[in-house]
C-alpha cells in the first residue's frame, strides 16, 4: 500500500494568526487606507468601511479559514482539489479553482520587486543616500533613477535595483524552503512583533511633532490627524466612497486570493478557525487603523500643510512611500534611524506576504504531484525568477500595473465570489455551518447564517459589477495605455493567459495521475 | 481637529483596540493545535 506522505503543519496557534495576519497586512495598511481615508470623506470613510468590514471582509474570511480547514483534511491545500471535495460530482470545478494558484503566483511575480525597493530604500536611509533631497521633484526623480526608468545624478541603471531584487528572492525562498513551521512560521513570530514596534515607533514620533513651524501655527499634529479624520458626511452620499471603502476592506484582508485557504489547510480538522480567524482580521485592522492613518497623512500634513494635502493624498501609493515620506523623514532629526524604521517596516510587511503569495503554487506541486518540498520550492524558484523579469525591465511600459490589475484586483474579486457561492450554497449554509463551528472557540452570531448565504454574494457580485462596469472597462481595452505600451500590454496578457492554461493542464493531469493510481489499488 | 474627527477616531480605535484585546485573551486562554 502507497505510504501516505505527512504534510506539514502549523507549530502554535499564534504561528498561524501571525502568518495570516502578516500576509494580509502590506503595504496598503500604511498607504493605501490613510490616502482613501483622507480623500473619501475622513472620518465618515470609516462608516461605510466598518459596514463592509461586518458584511464582506469577515464572513470572507470565516469562509476561507473554513474551506482551507476542510480541505486540508482530503490532503488538498490548495483551491482545485478544496473545491473538487466540495463539490465532487462536478468535474469542472476544479478548473475555477486554477485562480486561487493563478492570483497568488501573479501577484507574486512583481510584488517580490517593489517589497525589494523597500529594503533597498532602508539601506538608503541608514547610509544617508537621499538625505541631502528635499524637493518633491528631486525625490521623484531619486526614485525613478532607481527603478531604472531614467538615468540620472542619483542612479545609472537598475543595477542597484536588481542587486536589492536578488537578496530579496533569494531570502524569500529561502523561507519557504524550510517549510511551514520551520520556515513561515517563525519569520512571521520575528517579524511581526518588529513591525509592531518600529510601527509604535513612528506613531509615536509623529504624535510628538507639534508644530515645527511656529511661522505657521495651523501646520500641527492635530491638524494633520484633523486632516485625516474630520468627518465630510457628504461624502456617504457618493456611490465612489462606497466602493471604496468596500475595495479597501478586500484588499487589505488578503481575502480572494487563495492564501487563506492553503494556510488554514494546515490546520487539523478540530483546530478552531473562528477565533483565528477574527484575531488575524483585527491584528490586520490594528496595523491599518490605528498604525496606518498615525503615519503618513498627519507626518506629511505637519510639513507640508493643508494646500498640498489634496494632491498628496490623490499622488498614488509608490508616491506617498517612496517620494513623500522620506521627504517628511529627512526633516527630523535622526532622519537615518526614523527612516530605517518606516522602510524596514514596508519590508517586513511585504515580505510576510510575499511568503504567503509563494506557498500556494508549492502546496499544489506538494498535494497533487506528491513531490518534496524541496522540489516543489525548486521549480518556483526557477519560474518567479523567470517571470519576474519583464515586471523589472519593462516597469515603465505598464507590466506591473497590467500585472496587478488581472493577479491583484479582477481574478480575487471573481475568486471571492465563487468561494462564497460554492461554500453557502453549493457545500449548504446548514453543513456549511457546522463545518466553520468544529473545534470552535467562540460561536458566530446567528446573523451571519443569513450574511454569508444572501448579504456578502450580494454584495460581492454589486461591487464585481460596478468595478466591471466604471472602472475596468476601460482598462480592458487599454483606454488610457499609451501607444508605445499597447504591446507591452497585449503580450502581458498573451502571458498570463499562457500561465492560466498551463496551470489548468497541471490541475487535468494530477487528477489524471490520482485517477489511474485509485483504479491500480483496485 | 473638530469635534466629528475626535468622534471618529475614538470610535474607531475603541473599535479595533477592544476587538483585539478580547481576540488575544480568548486566544492566550483556549486550546493549542492539535
Amino acid at each position: 500500500m502507497a505510504q501516505l506522505k505527512k504534510r506539514d503543519s502549523w507549530g502554535s496557534r499564534l504561528g498561524i494568526i501571525m502568518a495570516v495576519a502578516g500576509s494580509a497586512i502590506g503595504l496598503g495598511n500604511f498607504l493605501r487606507f490613510p490616502a482613501k481615508a483622507a480623500s473619501n470623506g475622513g472620518g465618515a470613510f470609516m462608516i461605510p468601511y466598518f459596514i463592509s468590514l461586518l458584511l464582506l471582509g469577515i464572513p470572507l474570511m470565516w469562509v476561507e479559514w473554513t474551506l482551507g480547514r476542510y480541505g486540508g483534511g482530503f490532503e488538498h491545500g490548495t483551491a482545485p482539489g478544496i473545491f473538487h471535495s466540495l463539490w465532487k460530482k462536478n468535474r469542472f470545478i476544479k478548473y475555477f479553482g486554477v485562480i486561487g494558484i493563478f492570483g497568488p503566483l501573479v501577484i507574486l511575480i512583481y510584488y517580490t520587486y517593489i517589497e525589494s525597493w523597500t529594503l533597498a530604500y532602508s539601506f538608503f536611509a541608514l547610509t544617508g543616500k537621499y538625505a541631502v533631497l528635499t524637493e518633491q521633484a528631486s525625490m521623484q526623480s531619486f526614485l525613478r533613477g532607481f527603478q531604472g526608468i531614467e538615468n540620472n545624478q542619483f542612479f545609472n541603471g537598475i543595477g542597484i535595483a536588481y542587486s536589492f531584487f536578488l537578496i530579496t528572492f533569494i531570502t524569500n525562498i529561502c523561507v519557504i524552503y524550510y517549510g511551514i513551521k520551520g520556515g513561515i512560521e517563525k519569520l512571521c513570530k520575528i517579524a511581526m512583533p518588529i513591525l509592531f514596534i518600529f510601527g509604535l515607533f513612528l506613531v509615536i514620533r509623529v504624535m510628538t511633532l507639534g508644530t515645527p513651524d511656529p511661522a505657521r501655527p495651523s501646520w500641527n499634529i492635530l491638524n494633520g490627524f484633523g486632516f485625516l479624520w474630520n468627518a465630510d458626511f457628504s461624502a456617504l452620499l457618493s456611490a465612489k466612497v462606497w466602493l471604496e471603502a468596500a475595495g479597501q476592506i478586500f484588499f487589505t484582508l488578503s481575502v480572494g486570493i487563495g492564501v487563506i485557504l492553503t494556510y488554514a489547510s494546515y490546520l487539523s480538522k478540530g483546530d478552531d478557525v473562528v477565533l483565528s480567524g477574527l484575531t488575524a482580521a483585527g491584528t490586520n485592522e490594528f496595523a491599518e487603523i490605528i498604525l496606518g492613518s498615525s503615519i503618513i497623512i498627519p507626518a506629511a500634513f505637519v510639513f507640508f500643510g493643508p494646500e498640498s494635502m489634496q494632491s498628496i493624498a490623490k499622488s498614488g501609493v509608490f508616491n506617498l512611500g517612496f517620494v513623500t515620506m522620506p521627504l517628511v523623514l529627512n526633516k527630523l532629526p535622526l532622519a537615518a534611524l526614523f527612516g530605517f524604521m518606516w522602510f524596514f517596516l514596508l519590508f517586513l510587511a511585504g515580505i510576510t506576504s510575499s511568503v504567503s503569495l509563494a506557498q500556494p503554487a508549492v502546496a499544489f506541486l506538494e498535494d497533487e504531484f506528491d513531490i518534496s518540498r524541496k522540489k516543489a520550492v525548486g521549480i518556483l524558484a526557477v519560474v518567479v525568477f523567470v517571470l519576474c523579469q519583464p515586471a523589472i525591465f519593462f516597469l515603465k511600459n505598464g507590466v506591473v500595473d497590467e500585472l496587478d490589475f488581472w493577479g491583484g484586483t479582477f481574478f480575487l474579486v471573481l475568486f471571492a465570489t465563487i468561494e462564497v457561492i460554492l461554500f453557502a450554497w453549493i457545500f449548504g449554509m446548514e453543513k456549511a455551518w457546522d463545518e466553520i463551528h468544529k473545534g470552535a472557540d467562540m460561536t458566530v452570531p446567528k446573523i451571519y447564517k443569513f450574511i454569508i448565504k444572501y448579504i456578502t454574494p450580494l454584495f460581492l457580485f454589486f461591487i464585481l459589477g460596478m468595478w466591471f462596469w466604471q472602472e475596468w472597462l476601460p482598462i480592458i481595452f487599454m483606454k488610457n495605455v499609451p501607444a508605445g505600451d499597447k504591446s507591452f500590454v497585449l503580450a502581458t496578457r498573451a502571458g498570463l493567459i499562457i500561465i492560466f492554461v498551463i496551470l489548468g493542464i497541471l490541475v487535468k493531469i494530477a487528477w489524471r495521475k490520482k485517477r489511474l493510481n485509485q483504479e491500480k489499488i483496485r | 481637529m473638530k469635534l466629528s474627527g475626535w468622534l471618529f477616531i475614538i470610535f474607531s480605535w475603541g473599535i479595533i483596540l477592544a476587538l483585539i484585546i478580547f481576540c488575544f485573551i480568548k486566544v492566550f486562554t483556549k486550546k493549542e493545535l492539535k
